[in-house]
């Protein structure tokens, strides 16, 4: 069967796996306004923006052929719980015949989990799956590493935009690994790329961190939401986000009672904003930005999707957080417009400030 | 000789440039509107400052600030291209050395600064929604019949108060019209209108922000007392109004430029006067290599292409 799945940040990821286990694999194509523009026309119009991003990209998958679509649910009080259900209505009511596998945590529903899993490992042997597992883990763990470092070297590269061309380089290597040796290969290449790239020297103390907090979608696909890793590493800082996949996958497939991982303390720190799970990733936003300032971040960005409730809790408590703790955040509300010069705006103002902040000037 | 630098602030409604001497004082300035050709009305500018100054006076720097800063920074050879916030600020703190908070109410965007020691330490943008700037003021001013000019000493002859709906200037015109029926007078509508307006204003850009004294209120509105007016009455202290309070902007940005070729000695990039008589093309096409299908600006000079800019993947831009 022809498989696909939502795209969302380093897809080649998700393809690796399915590969691996034998499926013919359709990658969506990186959202585009094309992609924006069917998922408006399908979507309902008070939706959040991913939901219709999704939808867009669903529909071009299937252009391309797609007949099963991966993906993970979603539980409590976040409108992505219910994705799969109004996607799946909206492509059959437009008559696409696709079938969808959908993930919830396997700590919910165990049978339903282990169903779908069945079903994706086909004839493979399980001792295949859990190779394929544990290959496609290290690799997510050894693209954050090299993500990580682009973050950084992109806001000193004195060439523009040679670290973007890089990480696009490093993707494609990564994408070509699929055995233990040549994914050490395409890691070790990777960082030489990245040592290769000439960097400005800054002083320590000029050095301006931001990280970027939200609702995991915007957060995670730089397509959608402006290129804003980009956008500030031109303008000089670097950055981190809240999520990248290896945390997620760390956090979500650890049971309870003996998950220690870095999202657990996340939540923590966050505990004292926001007390009870509000959906989506509210408390995680509200955490990092606490760890973000624990941690001598300069200031925060708080992406979300306009119109996304969770988001908008936590937007509403941070004016609380920054006069509490200091640290500066800007929240930005990510929708269809195409315009990024009003968001550019603040996002230079937003750096004056904490250069001003510094320098104890105004710019 | 007098040295001098410029400060250009191209906004949606307004265009004004604007020269300070070394002591950052205005010499002179240009108000202008933008009638949606920036870059004539730059050049206009540019022709009319020159008329205005000293033959012997030298341009030391320029500065661009506004929604058409990038275009015009390219333009007239920028040294600094800087946002409205940062340039705001920095006017504000030169003539009110105090200032805690900023209220920036221009033609299609609003502002809220806060300061603390002469240092931004918050600001708030209007979003999506032109309520509560002054299209909005400008568009009811014409529904009623009265020039813009005279809205505000209008406002200010009302006897009675009535309550016009400020959230969305849809809703806003349907009351105001409601509110004619109901026998006020025009002035106590359009008092009705600025209390509305500074009530938006208040409750979406100053939502958690701690707003403290001195209050300074600048950009074109206000040059209407109504609102001034309007303002004090809603957060009960003086508002200030600076004397440059509609160019601030400019005189923002002009500082920064002297402060930026100050600090590293470089001499200026502009391009002289004479660049409001070069050839000066702004255009824009399709770019098709991808689905994104992105709107490229291309900026050409003398028919060689100076800049580039507006495409998603950077290939346009650093192809320069």
């Amino acid at each position: 069967m022809k498989v696909s799945f939502p795209y969302m940040g380093t897809t080649v990821v998700y393809k690796k796996l399915l590969e691996l286990l034998g499926h013919e694999v359709i990658v969506p194509p990186k959202p585009s306004q094309r992609t924006i523009n069917l998922g408006v026309k399908y979507s309902p119009e008070f939706a959040c923006f991913p939901l219709k991003v999704i939808m867009g990209s669903y529909i071009e998958a299937i252009e391309k052929g797609a007949e099963v679509i991966i993906t993970s649910g979603g539980h409590g009080p976040c409108r992505a719980g219910f994705y799969e259900k109004v996607h799946s209505k909206i492509l059959q009511a437009e008559n696409h015949d696709v079938e969808f596998i959908v993930f919830d945590s396997m700590f919910r529903n165990f049978k339903g989990f282990f169903r779908n899993i069945y079903r994706i490992k086909q004839n493979n042997s399980w001792y295949k799956v859990s190779q394929s597992l544990l290959f496609v883990y290290n690799m997510i763990k050894k693209l954050d590493i090299l993500e990580k470092e682009v973050e950084t070297i992109r806001a000193y590269e004195i060439r523009k935009g040679e670290t973007t061309r890089a990480w696009e380089k490093i993707q494609d290597l990564f994408d070509k690994a699929s055995t233990k040796k040549e994914l050490e290969g395409a890691f070790n290449k990777g960082t030489q790329l990245l040592r290769e790239i000439k960097q400005e020297k800054v002083h320590d103390s000029n050095k301006i961190r931001i990280g970027i907090v939200g609702e995991i979608y915007v957060v995670m696909e730089a397509s959608i939401n402006m290129k804003i890793e980009e956008i500030l590493g031109s303008l000089g800082a670097e950055v981190e986000r809240s999520q990248y996949l290896s945390q997620w996958i760390n956090y979500n497939v650890t049971p309870k009672f003996i998950n220690r991982t870095h999202e657990m303390e996340i939540l923590k720190k966050g505990e004292k904003y926001i007390p009870i799970p509000i959906g989506g990733h509210a408390k995680q936003t509200v955490g990092h930005i606490v760890d973000f300032n624990e941690r001598g971040f300069d200031g925060v960005i708080h992406l979300m999707p306009f119109a996304c409730l969770p988001e908008l809790v936590s937007q509403s408590i941070i004016p609380k957080i920054t006069e509490e703790l200091g640290i500066p955040v800007l929240t930005l509300a990510i929708d269809e417009q195409a315009g990024t010069a009003n968001s550019l705006t603040r996002i230079e103002a937003f750096l004056d400030l904490i250069q001003g902040k510094k320098s104890k000037k105004i710019s | 000789m007098q040295e001098i630098y410029l400060g250009i602030d191209v906004g949606s409604v307004s265009t004004n440039i604007i020269a300070i001497d070394d002591k950052n004082k205005v010499v002179h300035s240009q108000y202008i509107r933008t009638n949606g050709q920036p870059l004539d009305s730059v050049k206009n500018g540019l022709k009319e400052l020159k008329k205005n100054l000293p033959q012997d006076m030298k341009v030391r720097g320029v500065g661009t600030t506004g929604s058409g800063r990038q275009l015009i920074g390219v333009m007239v050879g920028a040294d600094v291209v800087k946002n409205e916030i940062t340039a705001h600020a920095t006017a504000t703190s030169q003539l009110v050395p105090n200032v805690k908070t900023i209220f920036e109410i221009g033609g299609q965007d609003s502002k809220i600064i806060i300061i603390e020691d002469q240092m931004v330490v918050d600001f708030a943008m209007n979003t999506v929604c032109a309520a509560g700037t002054g299209s909005f003021l400008d568009h009811q001013a014409e529904r009623l019949g009265v020039p813009i000019e005279k809205f505000g000493d209008l406002a200010l002859t009302a006897e009675r108060d009535v309550r016009i709906a400020g959230r969305c200037t849809v809703f806003a015109e349907s009351d105001m019209i409601a509110k004619q029926q109901f026998g006020f007078s025009k002035a106590e509508i359009i008092k009705g209108l600025c209390e509305a307006l500074v009530r938006n204003y208040i409750n979406n850009l100053g939502r958690g922000k701690k707003l403290e004294p001195p209050f300074v209120f600048q950009g074109g509105v206000a040059a209407n007392k109504g609102i001034k007016a309007a303002f004090e009455k809603e957060i009960n202290e003086e508002v200030i109004i600076p004397k440059h309070y509609n160019i601030m902007g400019a005189l923002g940005s002009a500082i920064l430029a002297k402060e930026h070729l100050e600090a590293n000695g470089n001499p200026t990039s502009f391009r002289g006067f004479e660049a409001a008589d070069l050839d000066f093309v702004p255009s824009t096409f399709e770019c098709g290599d991808c689905s994104n299908k992105c709107e490229v600006i291309k900026v050409e000079l003398n028919k060689e292409v100076v800049a580039m800019w507006g495409d998603r993947c950077g290939k346009w831009v650093g192809s320069l």
